[in-house]
């Protein structure tokens, strides 16, 4: 093991890379998240649909993505998508992110949309709104507050999924590490100081989940 | 002048039959109470007059003109149909004032200021002016529905329906609502009731169904039907209710 002395020290030697990495898994799990939720919107309506094909759609993508491990995902996502067209791998490891978490977020809105009472949506009719405006006004404001909570815990397991990107050649974190980690014949500081970075990451989205959630219940609006 | 006639309104949930042929003329002013034992077709023939429950067969005809639930803006003739539920249906993530100007705004296309120019007025109204920026999870049951006839008489209807308005309430605040429903009484507004208070019926409407098993069994004014009930269903139910 490592000393913790020499711990620090390759940590003050190797921040200006590793904050390079953090910065494109930032990138990674932001841009594959902003996309996941559209995705993951769009097929919560479709499970919710009254017509039975989009729901099979619906049912047929959630289980693709629960039933097969991340890391195929990527690499039948970046493999195929690389040998179609050309796209930079950036793209092609933030499509395969946002492939993989739309199908939870999916899960969650639609969770999210049916918990609301139905009560809500009939007041809405009962003062003339059609169905869209019923969902976008009334429907979908308090669906998103109580999605919250799982849309964070979602976000935290995005960040560290990131993490498989670096089997498409991505230098986001978990690559420079164990690049760092080999070429300089010392793998497990680099492991450890990469641990930490995740770690500060992760503590500071769920401190703002938290900080969110709880503004949220004093507002009295959840 | 007639403002709603219901004709021989029939709704089936799937074998059970709720309503068995309900026929209700109501005239610009009327207020009628409905009442009735739980299950005996009230809320469901309330909520098929504003569509939210789909009547299986019969007519309604809002201010002479048939409604085709298929070719008309179903939307239009809900927000002329202010409807208050028994609970509440306050949008939880809106404050008072925001809940009253959502419709008009959205639907109407109101502008800003003359929606809560009207909003407040509503809340003097309904006595509760000094809660406008309170989210309804910090109001009593009583206010939480004095919020909710506010919000639908926003839409200036012209009907107002009422499902139970009282009856998921602390007794203590339901005289509240009770009031602001006299108040609207007596400013004219033609109001469909659905209430157990048979105090209220009595000094309130001006006439009164007795709904049983889908059909309105007998009708009248407070003293006939209160007092004068002809039908032994209505006679054992009314033994019921009042003690």
């Amino acid at each position: 093991m490592p000393t913790i002395q020499h711990i620090l020290d390759v940590f003050t030697e190797s921040y200006p890379l590793f904050l390079k990495g953090a910065w494109l898994t930032i990138q990674l799990s932001l841009t594959s998240l902003l996309i996941g939720l559209v995705i993951g919107l769009f097929f919560a309506f479709l499970s919710l649909s009254k017509i039975k094909a989009l729901n099979h759609i619906s049912t047929f993508y959630v289980t693709i993505v629960r039933g097969t491990p991340l890391i195929v995902q990527i690499f039948v996502l970046y493999f195929g998508l690389t040998d179609l067209v050309k796209i930079s791998s950036f793209l092609a490891a933030t499509l395969a992110l946002a492939f993989h978490n739309g199908g939870y977020i999916s899960e969650i809105f639609r969770g999210a949309i049916q918990s609301i009472d139905r009560g809500q949506f009939e007041a809405a009719k009962s003062l003339g709104m059609p169905n869209v405006l019923a969902y976008r006004r009334v429907i979908l404001p308090q669906a998103f507050l109580r999605a919250i909570p799982s849309l964070g815990n979602q976000f935290i397991i995005a960040i560290k999924d990131s993490s498989l990107a670096a089997f498409i050649s991505m230098d986001e974190l978990f690559n420079i590490a164990t690049t760092q980690g080999s070429n300089n014949f010392d793998q497990m500081t680099y492991l450890i100081i990469v641990a930490f970075y995740y770690l500060v990451m992760v503590m500071i989205l769920s401190f703002l989940v938290q900080k969110l959630e709880l503004r949220l219940k004093k507002s009295g609006a959840t | 002048m007639k403002v709603l006639q219901a004709k021989n309104i029939k709704k089936s949930f799937g074998e059970l039959e709720v309503l068995k042929g309900i026929d209700l003329d109501i005239t610009k002013g009327e207020v009628v109470c409905l009442i009735g034992a739980s299950g005996s077709g009230k809320s469901t023939f309330l909520r098929c007059l504003n569509f939210l429950e789909f009547a299986s067969s019969g007519e309604i005809i809002l201010n002479d003109k048939k409604i085709e639930p298929k070719k008309d803006d179903l939307n239009q003739i809900r927000s002329n149909m202010g409807m208050v539920f028994q609970h509440f249906n306050l949008f939880p993530h809106l404050d008072v004032m925001a809940n009253i100007i959502e419709a008009p705004i959205q639907v109407r296309k109101m502008s800003k200021i003359e929606a809560k120019e009207k909003a407040t007025s509503l809340l003097k109204k309904v006595d509760l002016v000094d809660k406008t920026s309170e989210f309804p999870s910090r109001l009593s049951g009583g206010q939480k529905q004095r919020v909710a006839i506010a919000r639908a008489l926003a839409m200036d209807p012209t009907i107002m329906l009422f499902d139970e308005p009282t009856s998921a309430l602390d007794p203590e605040t339901v005289e509240s609502v009770l009031e602001v429903m006299k108040d609207l009484a007596r400013d004219g507004m033609t109001m469909i009731v659905v209430t157990h208070e048979i105090g209220f019926a009595r000094a309130v409407a001006d006439r009164i169904c007795f709904l049983h098993e889908g059909v309105i069994l007998e009708q009248g004014s407070p003293a006939e039907l209160l007092d004068n009930p002809q039908n032994p269903r209505t006679k054992e139910f009314l033994k019921s209710v009042i003690h």
